[in-house]
């Protein structure tokens, strides 16, 4: 008696476990869909009014005005009166690398040692975090989990938000290197006082030092096509000199700016992104001229000095495109926040900036950035079916509720551990 | 040569008179008293600021002054000093010295070590490490030649000097400065007692604020009320002894900043103490309400360094403030002047000593008339600090200190020749020298056509040989009158003639060698006057006047000239958001009038002189109430001991921080700055208005009394590391335990103080001691005062209300409340409000829980439900936090917008003036160019009380205003780095960041800023 009430305990326990646990994976799309009625915003800034997206075997196979003629066995849905969005792309974060950030045992973003080109953040991508479908809900479908800390952190990878494990999410793995760049200035922060300041970074030239000798001895040995015995940071760096891989720069400075990049030219690194840029606009006709894109850290933050326009970080992602750059928007270096990625742009869709620009910011720009274009960031004819059905403006939270999601064509189950939540508790209060 | 004699004699003589005068002690030789008594005579004397008095003379004997005057009767046995062309001073005061003082050794204090709760300091003393009132610098003081010296060189002859440490500081000495025996030069113990905000080389955690330094002076003011009823009864505490004591002398209280001023001035009102008040020399800032307070003030003349701004790189990184400050901090003294407020000056703060006399001619370039400069060196000094009858000016009986000069002791071309400080003669420069300067015909061996030229100043004249029209400066040494040459007299010399020459009272003659070692004889014969020096007729033109730009409200960047003012405006044909029954109404008016909502309708008639705004196709509401703020504060938490409620955030308040403007831009009007929630109970809340422009006191919303406290992690210190471990509770158990303790504490105290009062022998008992912790939480019991409580899970939230329950009070509000959801039901039932955050979560181990659908559910079941910010940066978007309402759980719009307006307004108990747009309640409108809620709206324009305080239009102009006043002072720094000014290098401070990181290494190296978002979390260290 006593065995079965202890099965039966620990089977309600299981389920109860359950319960608490991610949605499955989705399946492989079966039949074709097609999403007729709605208005769709392409992602290169067209929309189309009243129009239709069919998609088959997880690729779009029309995206226009009208109905076309729909094969047979497609599974038509209206969605009229509704939004069709490509999928958001959300870059550099930590998203499934932390799960709770005060809790140590649930990090996983930040690697021992100041150069590590070599570590992979793929590889500690959980699936099965439970922010991961809450940031989901909200249309971002694609996420680079990337590595944090020291000078050069390590390789990040774009993930979808779906898969069973993250082999299966993967969408490009080590798409590029993160770099710090060795800044001008540090923080310090005294305790005393409870205030940041910020003062000359002391160990810069050492860390210059070293980050040009990392780059010359990649170089060194890169010219080998397959050096034996392998040198495991060596051979994460080869990419950046062929061009198969980005070099991600976190800086913020003008100065900063225009040193990284003319540091990584000269050592023949083809494709250089700038990371964060707070203060990008003392570089901007230099970012124009080497034909350098963005990533801008997010517009929810306030101005860095009292003098500036309280509105600049609201207006910056417009000023630089204004400017002709390739401008993406991330929240840089955080999880849970990142589902706000559509009210960023919104942001700036409401400092300057017409709303489906601002929604490039986060769709196609932030795609091409990532050398992730010819796949998604955009609602096109042979892309990827990686895409979301909204009850209306997705930049605006007043009307962003995603009711549809899809990615590579599989339809995701939208539920997450809140909404069950909700529902658990709601029922508490029905009774 | 008899004049040079007597010189050495003096100066002999001087050393012995300072030798002799201490009877007590044994003499070694023979008996050596010596008259003393000096006659300065011919002088022009400056008996104080007010007073001159030419061809007179002074008589001192014994160290001190004998007579002043025109006809004084000199006694025979008196040495008598020609002072014919020359000036007498009283010698300066120096009031805030730490002169003789023991270095203030400080122990390092690591990040977060194990606490220390109790002061180090043995014996019957307080129980405060910081709190010194028993230390007198009398006991303390010990001379020190170097220092003593480095002021008198620059005109001082005394100092009021205290032991520059802790927040209760003891007394000060007066003391002269005397290179003798301490017993000679110490005048006077017990000067003036010293007080400040910083806990200086305190170990003692208590207080790690300054609101905590605010609330332990007020306490100890309290204590040592209680204890002169106690009479010894039952303890002896010698700090509180000599506390009481030192009352009946002057108080100093020194300030850090303008608002430092107010904060103090305030606090002495409540104790009935006017303080002399140590300034930082930015009072200007502020300089009505720094003269309303009618106090007194010590005045450092340090000024900034100029900013190194060549790279606009760099020059971007400081602040407006800050290069206005440069500009202005020389005309701080000339403006106080202007207003009448009685100032002394001080060297405090002075890097290097002997830049005190330039930085005070600065002052007086800058406006400062030169009586008022001297009054605030000599009388006002004295004055302050009642040793009038011994310093500061000359009279008969008062000390014999004063200054001999050349002329005004305020000219650039001043010499400063003699200190006489207590009778005794300290020579800076000799004025007894010979002045060589003329023009010479000077004959070199056989050569006969050359010329000496020695100009310049008398005491360091410069020396020019001319050989035709070849001039050159030869490299010359003097002592006294005589002087060693060298040089050539062309570049084809191949080595230096050498002569030694001494001057004859009219020629200078000698003899030497040349290069080649053959004899040369040397003479200089006087022909002319030295031709008059280009630089003297520089300075002797009249100066320019000192420009600089205009004062602003506050002080920042978007300070303007004009404050906000109540106006009469008609906004027409809006949408309005009433928050009323009618809901959200299209096309209609508002009247704002005498700061107040007067009319609400359709088609409303202009009342004459009012301002019209059209308002077609905009949105009215009423202004956003953040509930939960740490904007404009100096200080956020104390958060040392468990329970703070003695501590009061309005006594921090920085109506300076641009945060306050940044949120007016987005459409807050009122926000609750609260403690932070380092401990299960906080500090009291300071409930403000965004008034831009206004002092702290007037953004104060005084009826509103509320107190922070605080549950979970950040209470028990769940994530501060493994030193950590100590403080009680470190539990959720201790937690409930601490919130029983202090109440039944408050309960206790109460009926002590009931009992009191309402005794008929009160009149003999001894009065209970005021206790500001417990006065708080006694108001708390009485329902003067409300609880915000920061709480996330549901367990302990319906703990606090438990013991609320049991205690007979409400919980008024839970902030954040993220488990909210969880025990609505309970929450509506014990009648508490929630304020919580629209989507945080997973940042902490107890919000793994929170869901965005929060607010959506306890306002459904309920409760009165607000959206929060918790953050300077979240606080400027509210609307949008609002509108996240609409998408996780499906609020109505109308419903959303209350979130942030009139439903914090209920929790605040402020619904009778704020929170909806109804006649009668406060003109605190924003318009919007868009529906509230969206992500694309901004106000136009934000007005509080009937005044604009944000319009988008105005806005566009202050930022034009930065941008030119920015690049005029940048303009002026370059050129003062051009002319040879001291530079530094521009580093940027950053403003207190209120939210801190949860995995704590905030210090540590990044190299960059990208992860500053990281850091951006609620507050597991404490906010």
């Amino acid at each position: 008696m006593k065995k079965i009430v202890f099965t039966l305990l620990a089977l309600s326990t299981m389920l109860k476990t359950a319960q608490a646990q991610n949605e499955a994976a989705a399946s492989p799309q079966t039949a074709p869909i097609a999403l007729t009625g709605g208005t769709i915003h392409v992602g290169t800034g067209e929309v189309i009014q009243n129009g239709t997206v069919v998609f088959d075997k997880g690729k779009i196979t029309y995206v226009g005005s009208g109905t076309p003629t729909l094969p047979a066995g497609t599974q038509s849905i209206s969605v009229a009166g509704k939004h069709v969005y490509p999928g958001l792309i959300s870059p550099s974060n930590q998203l499934g690398l932390v799960e709770i950030a005060s809790v140590r045992a649930t990090n996983d973003q930040e690697e021992v040692g100041d150069y590590t080109p070599n570590v992979r953040a793929l590889i500690a991508y959980n699936t099965d975090s439970e922010v991961i479908p809450t940031v989901r809900g909200n249309g971002i479908l694609l996420t680079q989990a990337t590595p944090v800390g020291g000078v050069v952190s390590g390789m990040s990878s774009v993930m979808q938000l779906d898969g069973w494990n993250w082999e299966d999410a993967a969408l490009k793995k080590d798409d590029g290197v993160h770099v710090n760049w060795p800044g001008y200035f540090r923080r310090g922060y005294n305790f005393e006082t409870g205030s940041f300041s910020i003062g000359k970074n002391d160990r810069r030239e050492e860390q210059f030092r070293e980050l040009d000798k990392l780059f010359s001895d990649a170089i060194a040995y890169a010219q080998t096509p397959a050096a034996s015995p392998v040198n495991m940071k060596l051979e994460a760096m080869r990419g950046l000199l062929d061009g198969t891989k980005n070099l991600y720069v976190a800086a913020d400075y003008g100065k900063e700016i225009i040193e990284a990049v003319r540091f990584a030219k000269a050592k023949g690194v083809k494709k250089v992104v700038i990371i964060g840029g707070e203060e990008s606009l003392m570089a901007a006709d230099f970012l124009k001229e080497n034909n350098i894109p963005i990533i801008v850290n997010t517009t929810h933050r306030l101005p860095n000095r009292t003098d500036d326009d309280t509105d600049l970080p609201y207006k910056l992602p417009y000023l630089l495109s204004q400017k002709g750059l390739t401008v993406g928007l991330g929240y840089v270096g955080l999880n849970w926040r990142t589902r706000n990625l559509p009210f960023l742009a919104g942001t700036v869709g409401g400092h300057g900036m017409t709303a489906e620009e601002a929604l490039k910011l986060v769709t196609l720009n932030n795609a091409k950035i990532l050398g992730i274009d010819n796949v998604v960031g955009s609602l096109e004819k042979g892309k990827h079916a990686t895409l979301i059905v909204s009850a209306g403006d997705i930049l605006d939270m007043r009307t962003a509720k995603v009711e549809q999601a899809y990615i590579q064509g599989k339809s995701l189950n939208l539920d997450d551990k809140q909404k069950k939540l909700y529902r658990t508790f709601s029922s508490k209060y029905a009774k | 040569m008899k004049k040079r004699l007597l010189f050495w004699l003096c100066l002999i003589l001087a050393g012995m008179q300072a030798m002799a005068q201490t009877p007590t002690f044994p003499t070694n030789g023979v008996q050596d008293e010596r008259p003393g008594r000096v006659a300065f005579t011919n002088a022009t004397i400056v008996t104080d600021a007010q007073t001159t008095l030419e061809g007179a003379t002074l008589l001192i004997q014994g160290g001190l002054i004998e007579a002043v005057g025109k006809n004084v009767k000199i006694p025979t046995g008196t040495q008598v000093i020609d002072l014919k062309g020359k000036r007498i001073y009283p010698s300066f005061v120096e009031v805030y010295a730490a002169y003789g003082m023991p270095e203030v050794k400080r122990e390092a204090r690591m990040g977060r070590g194990t606490p220390q709760m109790e002061s180090k300091k043995k014996g019957a003393y307080g129980w405060n490490q910081a709190v010194l009132p028993e230390v007198k610098a009398a006991e303390m003081f010990s001379g020190n030649a170097k220092e003593a010296a480095e002021l008198r060189n620059i005109g001082f002859g005394s100092a009021v000097t205290h032991s520059q440490d802790g927040i209760v500081r003891g007394t000060s000495a007066l003391v002269a400065l005397l290179d003798a025996k301490d017993q000679e030069a110490l005048l006077k113990s017990n000067v003036s007692a010293h007080y400040s905000y910083s806990k200086g080389s305190s170990t003692q955690d208590y207080p790690n604020s300054l609101m905590g330094s605010v609330a332990l002076v007020r306490q100890t003011y309290y204590d040592a009320q209680w204890y002169k009823g106690l009479k010894g009864r039952t303890e002896t505490n010698l700090s509180l002894e000599a506390f009481n004591q030192n009352q009946s002398l002057p108080q100093v209280f020194e300030v850090t900043d303008k608002l430092g001023v107010l904060r103090t001035a305030k606090i002495g009102k409540e104790f009935g103490v006017t303080y002399i008040i140590k300034g930082s020399g930015d009072e200007y800032q502020r300089l009505p309400e720094i003269k309303a307070t009618g106090l007194s003030f010590i005045l450092p003349v340090t000024y900034p360094t100029a900013l190194d701004v060549e790279d606009p790189f760099d020059a971007s990184v400081v602040s407006l403030s800050d290069m206005k400050h440069w500009e202005m901090a020389p005309a701080n003294a000339g403006l106080l002047a202007k207003q009448s407020i009685p100032f002394s000056f001080t060297t405090s703060g002075l890097r290097s000593k002997a830049d005190f006399m330039a930085n005070v001619r600065k002052a007086i370039a800058a406006g400062l008339d030169e009586k008022a400069a001297l009054a605030a060196l000599t009388t006002v000094p004295a004055q302050l600090m009642k040793i009038e009858d011994m310093v500061g000016s000359l009279k008969p009986g008062m000390l014999a200190n004063f200054l001999i000069s050349s002329e005004s002791v305020f000219s650039e071309s001043n010499t400063l020749y003699e200190n006489w400080v207590k009778g005794t003669r300290y020579i800076v420069t000799d004025m007894n020298a010979s002045d060589f300067r003329g023009s010479y015909d000077l004959a070199l061996g056989s050569r006969s056509n050359l010329k000496l030229n020695i100009t310049g100043k008398a005491d360091k004249p410069t020396y020019q040989i001319q050989v035709d029209t070849t001039k050159i400066t030869p490299k010359v040494t003097r002592q006294g009158d005589l002087l060693t040459l060298s040089f050539k007299l062309n570049k084809a010399e191949k080595g230096e003639n050498r002569i030694s020459a001494y001057y004859d009272g009219k020629n200078i003659k000698g003899d030497g060698f040349d290069a080649t070692g053959a004899p040369l004889t040397f003479l200089a014969t006087y022909k002319s006057a030295p031709q008059a020096d280009r630089a003297r007729s520089d300075s002797s033109r009249k100066a320019a006047p000192y420009e600089m730009g205009k004062l602003i409200f506050p002080f920042a960047g978007y300070g303007s000239e004009e404050k906000a003012k109540a106006e009469t405006i008609l906004i027409k044909n809006a949408t309005v958001w009433t928050n009323e029954k009618d809901g959200i109404v299209p096309n209609t008016d508002v009247l704002l009038q005498n700061g107040k909502i007067a009319k609400v309708g359709k088609s409303l008639s202009t009342p004459s002189g009012a301002k019209v705004i059209d308002g077609t196709g905009k949105h009215l509401t009423t202004g956003i109430f953040d509930e939960h703020s740490h904007i404009g504060l100096y200080s956020v938490n104390e958060g040392t001991q468990s329970v703070t409620s003695e501590v009061r955030m309005g006594d921090v308040v920085n109506s300076e921080d641009v945060n306050i403007y940044r949120q007016l831009a987005g459409g807050v009007t009122s926000s609750q700055l609260l403690h932070g929630s380092a401990n299960c109970i906080g500090g009291q809340s300071a409930v403000i208005k965004l008034k831009w422009g206004e002092t702290p006191d007037n953004l104060l919303i005084p009826e509103a009394q509320f107190i922070k406290f605080a549950l979970g992690e950040n209470v028990k210190q769940a994530n501060w590391g493994d030193a950590a471990r100590v403080r009680f509770p470190q539990t959720r158990m201790g937690v409930e335990q601490v919130m029983m303790d202090a109440f039944i504490r408050a309960k206790a105290y109460e009926k002590e103080w009931k009992e009191y009062n309402g005794s008929s022998k009160k009149a003999s008992m001894v009065a209970p001691r005021r206790d500001l912790e417990l006065d708080a939480l006694v108001e708390i019991l009485n329902k003067k005062r409300f609880i915000t409580c920061h709480s996330y899970v549901q367990s302990e939230i319906n703990m606090l209300m438990k013991v609320a329950d049991s205690l007979g009070f409400t919980i008024n509000t839970f902030t954040h409340i993220l488990e909210g959801y969880k025990v609505a039901d309970k929450m509506k039932k014990h009648g508490a409000n929630g304020s919580t955050f629209s989507d945080w979560w997973a940042y902490k181990m107890e919000v793994k829980d929170a869901i965005p659908y929060n607010a959506a559910m306890l306002s459904k079941v309920g409760v009165n439900t607000a959206i929060n910010s918790d953050d300077a940066e979240m606080a400027r978007r509210l609307n949008q936090e609002a509108a996240k309402t609409v998408l996780y759980g499906g609020v109505s719009e109308e419903e959303a917008w209350k979130m942030v307006t009139l439903n914090p307004a209920k929790m605040m108990h402020l619904d009778n003036r704020l929170g909806s747009i109804k006649v009668g309640k406060d003109a605190d409108v924003v318009l919007w160019n868009n529906n509230p809620l969206s992500v694309y709206a901004k106000p136009e324009k934000t007005i509080i009380e009937g005044a604009i305080y944000f319009d988008l239009e105005k806005d566009k102009v202050l930022r034009k205003e930065i941008d030119t006043e920015r690049n005029r002072l940048i303009q002026k720094l370059l050129t003062a780095k051009a002319s040879g000014a001291a530079t530094q290098r521009p580093a940027m401070q950053r403003p207190r960041h209120f939210h801190c990181n949860t995995l704590g290494g905030l210090s540590e190296e990044e190299g960059h800023m990208r992860f500053f978002g990281q850091f951006n979390c609620d507050g597991s260290c404490g906010f």
